[in-house]
């Protein structure tokens, strides 16, 4: 190469500080919500149309980069914003990829206005950087134009490591195994990857098409999938163990939360977590026979929960033209566990939320077992005068909602594998996988679980949690592994 | 062992001689010069008995007449020719007969007959007590010559039977040798001056003549100082502090061996050629004594230990700078204030350094007297009697030699040597500059891009390259040319505390100029640097001759591809080209290693290696490199060893070097050039990442102008000019290094608290390796400048930051217990953490400790500027700290007049160098006056503050125009020594007598020194910044490679203050990353008194710590001038403050309660509640912190901590007292008042008091209501220093230095006598940095000034005749009309104001600097409209002074007119008025402007 063609002025001279304060703060556009809320397309523009370069030069670099800070996965979010100011998306693209294996997901679906961009020194009245807008829309580029990081090609002796779970974990696990020369193959019960990303994350917030770019990429890069095998089922795990080095379990909590109220059983209450299989199973046509579609159409639907879940069940219900929605949770507004955007979002599609009410017994009509209200407990603020600790305690006023749908999401919990005791995993009490060294990968604890060559992460061992945290989970004890390998 | 030696003071002084210049003998000269020296006796210190001085003394001719009439009742029989030895010796009977004896065996050897020995008479009454504890017995030898000898021959013998005696005369700390010559005498001793002739009864016989007599007055910086280090000593008595002693005396130890002269056949068996420890003075004078007792002139000897500056004067006559170019091939200059008077008997002579820091007036008068001393005046010579009187300028030599009566001047010396030998013929056919070759350069990027950029990750992993070096140094300086900026201070762990792998270089802490000497101004005074370096085998420097010349030369010390490349290709038989190579094996061991390149180096020269490389280049796997820096201390000490270092040069190829801290490193410990190959490497790779915004030859070419840049400026913080003196000085403390690593490698680098061992520096380069021959294994980011996610922890990092962000809002202190627990239970990030309080066996009540509104009142909040901070944080800030009882400081950048008496008053006022709005008003305003000597992120460096955000409201705050850039010099024009920062305290006392006065230091190697000697210099409070206090801007090395931690320079300072006796006195503050109670705790048990707090309140304002405070857009509102974000977006109410303070001091009782210690003052010292815990790194385990608690610890008697005793100076400042007593008598009598007094030299400061007095008077006087004040004779120091509106001095006679400082108002004019000899426009009135700081007023001096006039005026106008070098520097405002020549330099950094001068010689536009000026000519019309200015201030001129001068211009005013020029800001440095704009892109470092040449006939508007 001779120097001449190496560009003389490439990068453009720093931007104008004070661009935070001139330039606004600006989202992708929003479908409309009459349209969007008729389909189950996401709702942002999909287009790469979004003025990445300019909200990304808002960034102020501060010394402490609390978005960094406050992501579980620590992106280097001012460096590839720096990039992406500079236009340089390429760059922007693989800096994104070198931390997270699964950039345009989370891009999609982190609720940023609770990490990232709430932490950033500008959510104090400049508006933040719009950071996952950001990440979504150079991803995407990233996957259009099909720039790919270099992979090491296997050796022959490359170690070998099992993954039992195609989510968030699981995925991580494995894009960083492959990017360190390690084989990976991953195992899941279902018919696609992605775990809840696929199937329990609505089009509106993950269109599918997404995770089966992303398969592809990961295939590329030599990742195995073994789809549709149920370990300790179709496949015994001790032969997962004497064919692999390592294994790496990221399966996830699917047991639902129930609440004990009376009326519980009757026709027309639905867990969450079925509800929303069953559309996307329905939609996506995967033809699974134990997740039937539950189609709301018409009904006056109630979802009990405050999280990111129970936005997910209202604003399917939306979607499936329900009569009236409703969200009830237990405190106020403001402590609502979900991300601010997505009760945004369900405002604006139709969703009536209420507050500080507690469910008290689910009433049925008095000639079925169909349901006819939901009767619930008021809820009263108090407030600890010494230490400013809100807490609310159930009152004796109620106040009853008619409907005749009730949608149950309160969380998830651990359903943990009967191999896991013969494999000798220990379980807290609340069957969640134990550390070996007790402490929080957080706190810099070590993924393997009690079972030499075992490691778990995501929601099986920290409850269920984000898919971010997930990912940072895959992504650790990723590198556990390879340091393992690396250091002997 | 403990952390301050006494035997490290320092000292400065006042000094002189008198000389007749015919060589007439008297008694009378003598006791002039000692009436001389006792007029100078503020320029030295008193100790605390009211009559130890820190030591005075007499050089004079040997006065043989009287020897020999006084040895005849001695039985001696002194023959034709002798000599007289001056010898202290100790008072052990034992000791003193061994010293005698070998003496005298010494002296026999050279063939002298001893004589015998005589009792030196002397007084001791008049000594004080701590005199008398350490007083000498004095006695006097006399030997006799052998006939024939010549006085020459005499003096050699004698120098050596001396300095063999020396070498062999050990453990005796008494023994001592005045003098011992043929020719001189040295009376000294630990007296006040004027007992010094009754303790030497000789000195009051009236038989004792001397036609010369020289004299010194010492002011130390300890409190026990020794009678052996008073001055004058041998041949010379300085002024000032050798900066660069620690090169020079390594240089002359690795020169010993090339000095051959037949005269001084022994001098290679000599120990040392020069003291190796002891005070730099004496060092010089050792050195001084060798060149002329080996035969060389003063001359030659003078000029070539201090040579002026020669390396950019382009206008320097070719032969004399061939002259200077040929010495410097031998001997680096001794660089630093200095200002010499020097005698061998005959000859006389005085010099100043290359910058002039050291004042020398000389008088002569009409019966042929010459009187040189610091001050003018201080004998009562008639004025009338006077035919020339002037001063000694920069780098200029004044001689004389009685014998002839010849005098020389600095021309006439320079004539005669530089025509000595064809010096330039010489150099022309010998010499080959090395220059650049672009062509070169880009065929070696294409060939490593194609070939070898894919190795680089390799390189870089090996080498610890950080991804935030690549993108945020190495890349910043390729584009800039200039050091990155950053904000907010170094809140990283010290390389030794961190668990990460940190660089060699990190553990290096550069050493800094701190009141003892001045830091220079790279950027404004670059015309006094230079970085050249010589190639080549270094010869006898008493040999002048054509070969001696061959060299090989390069501008500066780090090598491009071409450089180096030509370097290996020079011809081999003069310049043998040998590389070693650095890489070890892994199984070798580092230490092993290093002992294999250093035999191999001895081998090498040995065999005729006269350019030696050591390089890391060729690296492979199993292998590890040795660090550079190791390799290059290690072989330099070896090579000095063996007497090779003059022999090579040692040229380092490495990878290591990549910030500019990294190159005055390695050229400090020895490198002599260096070629940072990797850095060029990266630049390379960066460019082809698109990462660049200019093509990579140019970035290669401006990394390494950066790097020079950044060198120029570590160096001009130590206040050396030259990269030969730098080298070898090693000017660095280490923080973390094992005795062991220094021992081998940097013997005179100060290590305190042990460290990191070659084993540990081992298995760093192991885990590097590991790393660096994975291919998948990234380039890391380590977090080292910004926090990064699993990176360099940081102690204000977004947990800490956040937590007190919601206990301060909250005003919850279960929220403080949270934050305060996040911060006490960090990793081991600071000294202190491997400290653990030791809690008490039964605790005390909480209610028996003391209560938190005593606590409230230690604290104060550190210096912040208007400026630095929004006005509203600012006073935030104040309303807080007056609310609980501390103080804040108003920071250097003025305060509005109406906070002074409210609320919002900022107790503290600083005094920077900048004096920014520093007035009589804001002075009389403060509790506190601070002088901030410097700042712990950038010590020994000026800041900038551009004029784009110089606001109009800043602009009013600091008496400035709005968008005119306003810099902050990087020392105080009037501090460049102890004795002038006493001087500045004594001005500060007489303006306001209530106020303290604190000085805030940095924590350095002797900051305890320093304190003790600050302490002398009556300040009341002194502050110990750690190296982590914050800054709105700073380069980024400098915050994170000056200074120390504070744990170890507070416990020194305490200590110092403890062993000096002057803790009583002096309230010690500590300040640095102070977060919690615990701080506090540890603080206090290290010896604070009071603590200051940056970081802690402004957080609590809002500040997120987003480090972008240079770039004005802080989005919390706290640190910017942006009216959106102040007015929308800061959040900071006092209460936020007020919740933080109450919260730390509540925790402070809740330590104490557990510690069952009932106050603050009952802990102060108490270092066995302490324990030292173990580290979890090996680095931290070999820690041995034991030193500062011991230290530290609380003395068994004495003051164990600050008792409020005032601290008052022994001159009560009486002519002031009286002038403001006898205004106040007036006062109410009459509205005009006309008072009348004489004045001597030791009248400092006069117009002081009366000025803080008027300035708060609520009727202020106004320019109609004078108060007219007559003077007559000779004004001490800062005569009408904070003058202010309405007084007006008149003063009939001369002035010393400072006149008008601080002046807001108000007039002074200065006028000659009346029938005096002398030619008044031809000489100095005035004396040096007159008007400095000045805000408003008039002065008129009719003569000339001195060096520095009118630096930092911000609006006053003054009329003078002549002004020395830098003349108007930094000015921004007023006017200055110079009738006459002006020196080098002038109207540096000049950004505001106007300038006249009459330039009847064309010689202005050689000596202005342009970078900031235009200069125009009044021939030219464009001038007019300036023309009428001009002539009024010249009829101001003559009406105030009378001037004979002015009224000849005023006469034929048209033909002068053509003479004129004016010398004005270009335009470009003033920006719009409007300035208070939104979208201001601001930067603050200081930005070398590209030099355009003058245009004179420009068009001004």
């Amino acid at each position: 190469m001779k120097l001449d063609q190496i560009s003389k002025h490439q990068t453009k001279l720093p931007s104008d500080p004070l661009n935070f304060l001139q330039l606004k703060r600006e989202t992708p556009d929003k479908r409309a919500s009459e349209a969007r809320r008729i389909d189950f397309k996401e709702i942002y523009q999909t287009d790469l149309g979004y003025q990445s370069a300019n909200q990304a030069a808002r960034c102020l670099d501060c010394g402490n980069p609390y978005c960094e800070w406050k992501c579980p996965l620590h992106n280097y979010i001012p460096n590839w914003l720096d990039y992406v100011a500079n236009e340089k998306y390429q760059q922007a693209a693989e800096l994104m990829y070198e931390t997270n294996p699964l950039p345009e997901i989370c891009g999609r679906v982190c609720p940023q206005d609770r990490l990232c961009e709430q932490a950033c020194t500008l959510n104090t009245g400049f508006g933040a950087v719009t950071i996952g807008a950001i990440e979504k829309n150079i991803t995407d580029r990233a996957i259009a134009n099909k720039w790919r990081p270099t992979v090491p090609e296997l050796t022959k002796n490359a170690k070998k490591v099992a993954i039992i779970g195609a989510g968030p974990a699981g995925l991580a696990c494995a894009d960083q195994l492959a990017r360190h020369g390690v084989k990976a193959v991953v195992f899941d019960k279902y018919p696609e990857i992605g775990g809840l990303l696929t199937f329990g994350i609505p089009g509106f917030k993950l269109e599918k098409d997404v995770i089966r770019k992303r398969r592809v990429f990961l295939q590329d890069i030599g990742v195995e999938f073994r789809l549709n095998t149920d370990v300790g089922k179709d496949i015994k795990f001790e032969q997962i163990r004497q064919e692999f080095d390592d294994v790496f379990l990221a399966m996830g909590t699917y047991t639902s939360v129930i609440a004990d109220l009376p009326g519980m059983n009757s026709k027309g209450v639905y867990k969450a977590l079925d509800y929303l299989v069953g559309n996307i199973n329905q939609l996506e046509k995967f033809n699974m026979t134990e997740f039937p579609e539950i189609n709301l159409k018409g009904k006056k639907v109630v979802v009990l929960g405050g999280g990111d879940t129970a936005m997910d069940c209202v604003r399917t219900a939306i979607r499936q033209n329900a009569k009236k929605v409703t969200c009830v949770y237990r405190r106020d507004e403001h402590s609502m566990p979900g991300s601010k955007t997505e009760v945004n979002n369900a405002k604006e599609e139709g969703v009536e939320f209420k507050f500080c009410l507690t469910p008290a017994s689910i009433e049925q009509q008095s000639d079925s077992d169909l349901i006819q209200s939901v009767v619930f407990s008021k809820m009263q603020e108090q407030t600890d005068q010494e230490t400013g600790v809100k807490s609310f305690l159930v009152s004796e006023q109620q106040s009853i909602i008619e409907c005749d749908a009730v949608i149950v999401a309160f969380g998830f919990k651990a359903s943990p594998q009967e191999w896991f005791t013969t494999a000798g995993i220990e379980l807290n009490s609340h069957g969640l996988v134990k550390n070996s060294d007790g402490k929080s990968s957080e706190d810099g604890g070590s993924l393997r679980t009690s079972a030499e060559n075992i490691y778990a992460g995501g929601d099986m061992v920290r409850g269920a949690d984000l898919v971010v945290t997930a990912v940072a989970e895959g992504v650790k004890a990723a590198q556990e592994i390879v340091a393992k390998y690396t250091s002997c | 062992m403990s952390l301050y030696h006494s035997n490290q003071s320092k000292d400065n002084c006042g000094f002189g001689l008198i000389a007749h210049l015919d060589g007439q003998q008297s008694h009378q000269l003598l006791q002039t010069s000692l009436t001389a020296l006792t007029r100078m006796t503020h320029r030295g210190a008193i100790s605390s008995d009211g009559k130890t001085g820190d030591g005075c003394g007499l050089l004079i001719q040997l006065p043989s007449k009287f020897f020999r009439a006084i040895t005849v009742e001695l039985g001696f029989n002194l023959g034709s020719r002798f000599g007289v030895g001056q010898i202290f010796l100790s008072r052990d009977p034992v000791k003193a007969k061994k010293a005698k004896q070998i003496l005298e065996q010494e002296l026999i050897k050279e063939t002298l007959t001893i004589v015998g020995w005589r009792d030196v008479p002397v007084d001791t009454s008049v000594c004080g007590e701590i005199a008398l504890q350490t007083q000498p017995k004095i006695e006097q030898i006399f030997v006799n010559a052998s006939p024939g000898w010549t006085k020459e021959d005499l003096e050699r013998r004698l120098f050596i039977a001396r300095r063999r005696a020396a070498d062999r005369i050990v453990n005796d700390e008494d023994y001592y040798v005045c003098s011992l010559s043929g020719m001189v005498i040295v009376y000294k001793a630990l007296v006040m001056p004027k007992y010094l002739d009754s303790f030497y009864q000789d000195l009051a016989n009236p038989k004792l003549e001397t036609s010369i007599s020289l004299f010194h007055q010492r002011f130390s910086t300890n409190t026990a100082p020794l009678w052996k280090f008073a001055q004058p000593f041998r041949f010379l008595a300085h002024n000032g502090e050798i900066n660069t002693i620690s090169g020079n005396r390594n240089w002359a130890t690795a020169r010993q061996s090339t000095f051959y002269s037949p005269l001084l056949p022994d001098l290679g068996n000599l120990k040392h050629l020069v003291n190796q420890s002891g005070s730099d003075s004496s060092s010089l004078d050792n050195m001084l004594e060798v060149m002329l007792a080996g035969g060389m002139d003063i001359f030659r000897a003078l000029r070539l230990l201090v040579p002026p500056a020669w390396a950019k004067r382009k206008n320097m006559d070719p032969d004399l700078r061939a002259f200077y170019e040929f010495n410097s091939m031998h001997m680096e200059p001794w660089d630093g204030p200095a200002g010499i008077v020097m005698t061998n008997g005959t000859q006389i002579a005085c010099t100043l350094d290359r910058n002039g820091l050291r004042p020398a007036r000389y008088v002569i008068t009409k019966d042929r007297l010459l009187t040189v001393a610091s001050e003018v005046g201080v004998w009562d010579y008639k004025e009338s009697d006077v035919v020339e009187k002037d001063r000694v300028g920069p780098g200029e030599m004044l001689a004389a030699d009685v014998s002839s009566g010849r005098i020389w001047r600095t021309n006439k010396i320079d004539d005669q040597l530089k025509h000595r030998h064809p010096y330039l013929e010489w150099l022309r056919e010998n010499t080959i500059r090395l220059r650049s070759n672009s062509r070169l350069e880009k065929k070696a990027t294409e060939d490593y891009i194609n070939v070898n950029l894919k190795n680089l990750p390799v390189f870089e992993k090996l080498f610890n390259v950080s991804l935030e070096e690549c993108e945020q140094v190495i890349r910043v300086i390729a584009n800039d040319s200039q050091e990155p900026t950053s904000s907010m201070g170094d809140d990283t762990p010290m390389a030794v505390l961190s668990t990460q792998q940190r660089n060699l270089y990190d553990y290096f802490r550069q050493q800094f100029a701190q009141v003892t000497n001045p830091p220079i101004d790279p950027l404004r005074e670059a015309s006094v640097m230079s970085l050249e370096t010589c190639f080549g085998r270094e010869h006898n420097v008493f040999q002048e001759t054509n070969g001696l010349a061959y060299r090989a030369i390069i501008g500066k010390p780090v090598l491009n591809y071409a450089k180096l490349k030509q370097l290996k290709e020079l011809d081999q038989e003069y310049y043998q080209f040998q590389s070693i190579s650095l890489n070890y094996n892994k199984t070798e061991g580092l230490e092993t290693a290093l002992v294999r390149i250093t035999d191999k180096a001895v081998e090498l020269v040995n065999n005729g290696c006269v350019i030696l490389q050591l390089s890391d280049r060729d690296i492979a796997q199993d292998m590890l490199p040795i660090h550079a820096a190791l390799a290059t201390g290690a072989v330099h000490q070896r090579l000095i060893k063996e007497g090779l270092r003059c022999a090579t040069n040692i040229v380092i190829e490495t990878a290591t070097a990549r910030d500019p801290h990294h190159f005055a490193v390695l050229i400090g410990v020895g490198a002599t050039a260096i070629s940072p190959y990797l850095s060029l490497q990266i630049i390379n790779r960066l460019s082809t990442e698109g990462k660049l915004t200019t093509d990579i030859i140019s970035a290669r070419r401006n990394y390494l102008k950066g790097i020079n840049k950044g060198l120029l400026k570590i160096l001009s913080k130590m206040g050396i000019s030259t990269i030969a003196s730098y080298r070898s000085a090693q000017l660095f403390e280490a923080v973390g290094l094992d005795q062991s690593i220094i021992d081998r490698c940097f013997p005179s680098v100060l290590s305190r608290i042990g460290g990191a061992t070659f084993e540990d520096l081992h298995q760093e380069n192991l885990k590097n390796a590991n790393l660096a021959w994975q291919p998948l294994a990234k380039i890391k980011r380590s977090g080292q400048l910004k926090y990064v996610h699993g990176g360099e922890y940081h102690a204000y990092n977004p947990d800490v930051v956040s937590l007190l962000q919601i206990a301060v809002n909250s005003g919850n202190y279960s929220d403080y217990q949270r934050y305060a627990n996040a911060v006490n239970q960090r990793p081991f990030a600071t000294l202190r953490d491997l400290m653990k309080p030791i809690n008490a066996a039964t605790p005390l009540k909480l209610d028996s400790v003391e209560p938190t509104q005593t606590i409230l009142k230690r604290f104060d909040s550190a210096g912040m500027s208007i400026g630095a901070l929004s006005p509203e944080a600012h006073e935030a800030l104040a309303i807080a700290m007056n609310t609980i009882g501390g103080r804040s400081n108003s920071g250097e950048g003025g305060e509005d007049p109406k906070r002074f008496a409210s609320i919002k008053n900022s107790k503290i006022k600083q005094i920077a160098s900048g004096r920014f709005g520093v007035d009589a008003a804001y002075l009389q305003s403060a509790e506190v006056l601070q002088i901030k000597i410097a700042q712990g992120a950038k010590p020994g460096e000026g800041g900038q503050l551009p004029g784009a955000k110089v606001t109009v409201e800043i602009a009013k705050l600091r008496n400035a125009t709005p968008g005119v850039t306003l810099i902050s010099p990087p020392p105080h024009h009037d501090i460049y020594s102890i004795e002038d920062i006493a001087q500045l305290i004594f001005d500060l006392k007489q303006v306001n007598s209530k106020a303290l006065i604190s000085v805030k230091l940095v924590s350095g190697p002797g900051v305890g020194t320093i304190a003790a000697g600050v302490a002398k210099a009556y300040a009341d409070m002194i502050t110990i910044a750690g190296h982590d206090g914050g800054t709105g801007a700073s380069p980024l090395t400098s915050v994170k490679y000056a200074g120390t931690p504070w744990e170890i320079g507070l416990a020194e300072a305490h200590q110092a203050l403890i062993e000096n006796g002057l803790r009583d006195k002096i309230c010690l503050q500590v300040d640095g990353g102070l977060k919690t109670g615990l701080d506090v705790i540890k603080g206090a048990i290290l010896g604070a008194d009071s603590f200051g707090f940056g970081t802690g309140p402004m957080v609590a304002l809002g500040c997120k710590f987003l480090r972008i405070c240079h770039l004005n857009n802080c989005a919390t509102g706290v640190a910017t001038q942006n009216k959106t974000l102040r007015n929308n977006h800061f959040v900071g109410l006092p209460q936020k403050v007020i919740n933080y303070f109450e919260f730390v001091a509540q925790d402070v009782r809740e330590w104490l309660a557990l510690l069952a210690v009932e106050s603050l003052d009952k802990l102060i010292g108490r270092t066995d509640l302490l324990e030292i815990i173990e580290g979890t790194t090996s680095q931290q385990k070999n820690l041995k912190l034991e030193v500062i608690l011991d230290s530290a610890r609380r003395p068994a008697t004495g003051a164990k901590h600050y008792l409020g005793v005032r601290n008052n100076p022994f001159d009560h400042g009486e002519l002031n007292q009286k002038l403001l007593a006898d205004y106040k008598l007036n006062e109410s009598s009459a509205t005009s008042s006309q008072l009348n007094y004489s004045i001597k030299n030791f009248d400092r400061s006069v117009g002081a008091s009366l000025a803080g007095y008027i300035a708060t008077r609520q009727n202020k006087l106004d320019d109609h209501t004078t108060v007219d004040i007559d003077f007559h004779g000779i004004a001490g120091q800062s005569f009408g220093v904070w003058n202010c509106t309405g007084i007006h001095l008149n003063l009939t006679g001369d002035a010393n230095d400072y006149v008008g400082k601080g002046m807001s108002g108000g007039q002074i004019a200065i006028r000659p006598p009346k029938n005096i000899q002398y030619v008044a426009s031809r000489g100095a009135i005035v004396g040096n940095t007159c008007l400095y700081g000045a805000t408003g007023g008039k002065l008129f001096a009719a003569g000339q000034a001195g060096e520095r006039f009118g630096v930092r005026n911000s609006g006053a106008i003054s009329v003078v005749e002549g002004v020395g070098d830098h003349g108007c520097e930094y000015m921004t405002g007023g006017a200055i009309l110079i009738l006459g020549p002006v020196g080098e330099n002038f109207a540096a950094g000049m950004t505001g104001g106007i300038a006249f001068v009459l330039d009847q010689r064309d010689t202005l536009i050689k000596n202005v600097n342009p970078e900031h000026v235009e200069c125009f000519r009044f021939s030219d019309n464009e001038c007019d409209e300036y023309t009428e200015q001009l002539f009024e201030m010249l009829e101001q001129h003559v009406a105030a002074t009378g001037s004979d001068w002015a009224t000849r211009i005023i006469k034929n005013f048209d033909n002068y007119l053509d003479y004129f020029m004016l010398v004005i800001p270009k335009a470009s440095c003033q920006s719009d008025d409007d300035t208070d704009s939104d979208s201001d892109y601001l930067e603050l470092t200081a930005v070398e402007q590209p030099k355009s040449s003058l245009v004179p006939l420009r068009i001004v508007k």
